[in-house]
């Protein structure tokens, strides 16, 4: 199992790496706009807060749970952070109260689901529905939009000779961060070994139920941070905000190679495939292609791009099979 | 490439031998690229809106692009705006979704100089030159009220189904028809009982519809401002057997309520027509480009084959020409 | 081996106690549900009231059934709405462009397409070893893509839809709507081949414990699909009831139904983790969904709370599943260390 799982990883990303490639050829075929690098940093900013949410469910399906919540986590955070706001509080006291909060939503979560041993997706669809609607209780029917700019600053400014994005930097501090915490800590281990077998990881002692929620209140306080940008991006705090987006979220995860069964998966391997969906879009969006077709296109890329390494998997099984048999003969 | 090269310059030297006026800047007169986004593509309101425009723009010797997510969501559109604004365009077009989350990518758009009009929903006040409004508030409340009355002449309780808390329109149609309910002799036979939401949903509609009728054994009429929510409770209350007794109206495309005035369950919808709205927007964005067009209070907008239109506060062309549809009337229109 | 056999057969008896309770459950709280409203208003319990909701409920139920099934196999279907949006669209479609067409070749034309596009997943999933999220998660972004490229921004209204066919669905037998009838007839249906039919039970079998129903020799794949077939067939259905009842036939049909569903068959018991609930539990939860949803009208509560509300339903319900399942089962049901 470990044999296999060292080294199908790292061919799945090589796999993601060559389709970035020809999504970035296919891109500036596609449009004579594409190729600039200003245009690309540009490009990036709608991939921050699907991403930053993308490397928290990351860390929860490593321990074989999911939580598709996080969305509306994001629109408890923008709420708060413009209530935080209206009252008056400075963007250095609003937003760790807001990543708080964040990290207490994805506690609740985690507690429900490790604590009490609930199973993860029939929760999170129930906090889905009772986070949106405590969006819409707190924020009332007319959103926010007052900030000032300390608020906006995060979303809004570019660094490095003014290409880029705060929030690209952002993005890029959080991914290094959660890639440290998941494949050079003790921590790490110990969620992929609770996926891949809470049972023996329990008899092995680790903590599976302190590890499962410490993984939700990390992915809480990133969907804490991306309210953050997301205020700082579109300046508008609503209950609605990033509503429908936890789908994008998910398939982002699960095509960067995350079992999501728990145990197997990189956090590279997610980030690779966020830059190839991003490429995507970002190509066929300025080849304006119509809304339909770019669905088509990432639910054939989503089913092509799992289904393949099931069906080399088969191949190779087969061709065992008929070796092995050989062999025998 | 070489293809929008041939028609930009065919169109170009079409302008040139149509040219009669003489433009005032240094502007070109034709030929503008213009990018147009609607809240959602797919829903058969926004492609006549988008039809409109393209016709407009042919007229005219532009090129217009229609794109879109398939699902109204504020980022998706900001994505498509951001898109838009890289491709260096002319002019930009769009119903917004969120007045505000679209306001940073506008304003950055303005400040290359790319002219923005928006249409049917409109964005914060500085992020556009001009907002292109089918009808105004006050004007929209008043002809949904009108309707009650041709269905209900002596009144009664109302109700309204909206789209979400945080559609703006909506919500404006139904503060200012309650209001006329109350301080407009006309109106007074009404009483506003109940306001329900159903997210343009038509499953939802249909039952919020039902409900609101077991709520209120008194309902009279139900008024919708959204054309997915009105069909849907007309539907309802053929369904139910509440035919006679309750109403429903509001804004609906005619071919989604003609069944209901031809077996007579309902009696009069409103509405506007999509395809000369976005005709007017791409018209107006066009004779901004061209230096013809100021937006500003008060300022008169001529539309060939249309009509004129007076420009009010902050840019707003009111475009302002709604329809009543009855079992009589309801024929003559195909969208 | 033999152990295992055994405790197999001892089981059962729990089984079908445990799988009792679980609707027990979801009737307490809809008796909960039903008394609370007709004590806060006066509209709640009255015929035409309980009429209302009950074709509210009947295609979530339907639906909810689909997903049921599916979700007894140790699966998911996300791509229950876009399914039913397809199917609904292109036969009214189709119905509206051939006004002449015989009622029961109309019928079939929804089934067999729910039944191809089920047969797509069931396939990805038992076949393809695709993980049942991602599969259907890539064919609910395809089949609605599909669709919306299909319709061309157009939608099929009520006045070219065949009259019969909406007057069928809006006829009542003494005072219950045909609807209903329909709903209850197929979840009934539905039940009993899962309860009765070796075929039913193995779906059971294959979602409870997927290494004992190998060893026992049972072929998981082939029930799987059987699985996504049965959900792909009757999502056709529930589409095609979802379209004439409300009318006008947009691309859009049933987007969201996908968590709906899944809400409903949560809240009637039915574990994400295989192998227990009934379709009939999955069926009152669209119902409770239903009533919560008349109640709150009724009561003039404000939109927000009721999303609160039904999200803490859900939590509610599967707390409650839980506890009476370890109450009951204790060792035999925990799945996960504490």
């Amino acid at each position: 199992m470990s044999m296999r799982t060292r080294t199908a990883i790292p061919t799945w990303e090589l796999v993601l790496c060559v389709l970035i490639v020809a999504a970035g050829v296919w891109s500036s075929k596609l449009s004579p706009y594409y190729l600039s690098i200003d245009q690309i940093f540009e490009s990036t900013r709608h991939f921050i807060i699907p991403g930053l949410l993308a490397l928290g469910l990351a860390m929860v399906v490593s321990t074989g749970e999911i939580d598709i919540s996080l969305a509306s986590i994001v629109a408890v955070g923008t709420v708060a952070l413009s209530k935080l706001a209206a009252a008056g509080f400075s963007i250095y006291v609003a937003a760790p109260i807001v990543i708080v909060i964040g990290a207490l939503c994805g506690t609740l979560n985690g507690v429900l689901v490790a604590r009490y041993g609930l199973p993860s997706l029939a929760v999170t669809l129930g906090t889905m529905g009772a986070y949106r609607g405590l969006a819409f209780i707190v924020g009332s029917e007319v959103g926010y939009t007052d900030f000032d700019d300390s608020f906006l600053w995060i979303g809004s400014e570019k660094l490095f000779g003014d290409i880029v994005p705060i929030s690209f930097c952002v993005f890029v501090t959080a991914a290094i961060g959660v890639w440290l915490l998941m494949h050079r800590t003790f921590f790490g281990r110990h969620c992929f070994s609770i996926g891949l077998n809470p049972d023996a990881s329990w008899f092995a002692g680790v903590e599976v139920v302190k590890v499962k929620i410490r993984t939700y209140a990390l992915a809480g306080a990133l969907a804490g941070i991306a309210a953050l940008v997301w205020v700082g991006q579109y300046g508008s705090a609503r209950g609605d905000n990033a509503d429908g987006s936890i789908l994008f979220v998910v398939t982002a995860v699960v095509l960067g190679g995350m079992d999501i069964n728990g145990g197997r998966g990189t956090i590279s391997g997610v980030v690779l495939s966020l830059l190839l969906l991003g490429t995507i879009r970002n190509g066929m969006g300025l080849a304006n292609f119509g809304g339909p077709t770019q669905t088509v296109v990432l639910g054939v890329l989503l089913v092509g791009g799992v289904l393949r390494p099931a069906l080399a998997a088969t191949l190779a099984r087969l061709r065992r099979h008929t070796s092995d048999k050989q062999a025998g003969a | 490439m070489k293809n929008k090269l041939f028609a930009a310059l065919g169109a170009g030297l079409l302008m040139a031998g149509l040219a009669i006026t003489p433009s005032l800047v240094e502007a070109k007169d034709s030929g503008f690229k213009i990018m147009m986004t609607p809240k959602w593509t797919g829903f058969p309101y926004f492609e006549l809106t988008g039809e409109g425009a393209k016709a407009a723009a042919k007229e005219l010797g532009d090129e217009l692009i229609y794109a879109g997510a398939d699902h109204a969501e504020a980022s998706l559109q900001v994505e498509t705006l951001q898109n838009f604004v890289t491709q260096k365009p002319d002019g930009i077009i769009l119903s917004a979704i969120d007045l505000n989350a679209v306001a940073p990518v506008l304003k950055n758009a303005r400040k290359k100089g790319i002219a923005v009009a928006t249409y049917d929903a409109d964005a914060a006040v500085p992020a556009r030159d001009m907002f292109v409004n089918q009808l105004s508030y006050e004007q929209a409340a008043r002809v949904m009220l009108d309707c009650a009355l041709i269905d209900v002449p002596e009144g009664g309780e109302i109700a309204f189904i909206a789209a979400s808390p945080t559609s703006p329109n909506h919500m404006a149609h139904i503060k200012i028809m309650t209001n006329l309910t109350q301080t407009e002799d006309k109106y007074k036979v009404f009483k506003v009982v109940d306001t329900q939401f159903a997210n343009d949903d038509d499953a939802k509609s249909y039952d919020v519809a039902v409900n609101l009728m077991q709520a209120h054994p008194n309902l009279k009429v139900i008024i919708s401002s959204s054309a997915v929510s009105a069909p849907a409770a007309a539907r309802a209350i053929e369904a139910s057997g509440h035919v006679g007794k309750v109403y429903a109206t509001g804004f609906a495309l005619p071919s989604a309520i003609k069944r209901y005035l031809e077996n007579g369950s309902e009696k009069a919808f409103a509405f506007w027509d999509p395809w000369e709205l976005g005709y007017v927007t791409a018209y107006a964005l066009h004779e901004k480009m061209a230096g013809k067009f100021q937006p500003t209070e008060g300022a008169v907008l001529t539309v060939e084959k249309v009509g004129t239109f007076k420009t009010a506060k902050d840019g707003e062309v009111v475009y302002g020409k709604p329809l009543i549809f009855t079992k009589d009337t309801v024929e003559k229109y195909k969208f | 081996m033999s152990g295992a056999i055994g405790a197999v057969g001892a089981s059962r008896q729990f089984t079908k106690f445990v799988l009792r309770m679980r609707e027990t459950g979801v009737l307490v709280f809809l008796a909960i549900l039903g008394i609370a409203f007709s004590l806060l208003t006066s509209t709640f319990f009255t015929v035409q009231n309980i009429t209302a909701v009950a074709s509210s409920a009947a295609i979530l139920a339907i639906a909810a059934c689909a997903q049921a099934i599916v979700l007894l196999t140790r699966n998911l279907d996300v791509s229950v709405g876009s399914m039913m949006g397809f199917a609904a669209y292109l036969t009214a479609d189709f119905a509206a462009t051939h006004p002449g067409i015989s009622p029961i070749v109309l019928v079939f034309i929804p089934m067999g397409i729910g039944l191809v596009l089920g047969t797509i997943n069931g396939l990805l999933v038992a076949y393809g070893k695709v993980q049942a999220l991602i599969a259907t998660l890539g064919t609910m972004s395809l089949y609605r893509g599909l669709i919306y490229i299909y319709a061309h921004g157009q939608e099929v209204t009520s006045s070219r839809l065949p009259h019969w066919l909406l007057g069928f669905i809006d006829a009542r037998i003494s005072g219950i709507p045909v609807l209903v009838m329909l709903a209850v007839g197929i979840v009934v249906v539905v039940s009993l081949f899962l309860q009765y039919f070796p075929l039913g039970r193995r779906i059971y079998a294959v979602g409870s414990n997927p290494v004992a129903s190998f060893f026992f020799g049972l072929r998981s794949e082939r029930i799987v699909l059987l699985a996504y077939m049965l959900c792909g067939l009757l999502c056709g259905v529930a589409g095609f009831l979802y379209a004439v009842r409300v009318g006008t036939v947009t691309v859009v049909l049933a987007s969201g139904w996908e968590m709906s569903s899944l809400a409903a068959a949560v809240i009637g018991g039915v574990s994400v983790a295989g192998g227990s609930g009934t379709v009939i539990g999955a069926a009152l939860g669209a119902v409770v969904l239903a009533t919560i949803d008349n109640g709150l009208v009724l009561l003039n509560v404000s939109e927000f709370w009721r999303m609160f509300i039904q999200g803490a339903a859900i939590v509610a319900a599967v707390a409650a599943d839980a506890m009476i399942a370890s109450s009951i089962g204790g060792a035999f049901y925990a799945r996960r260390p504490r």
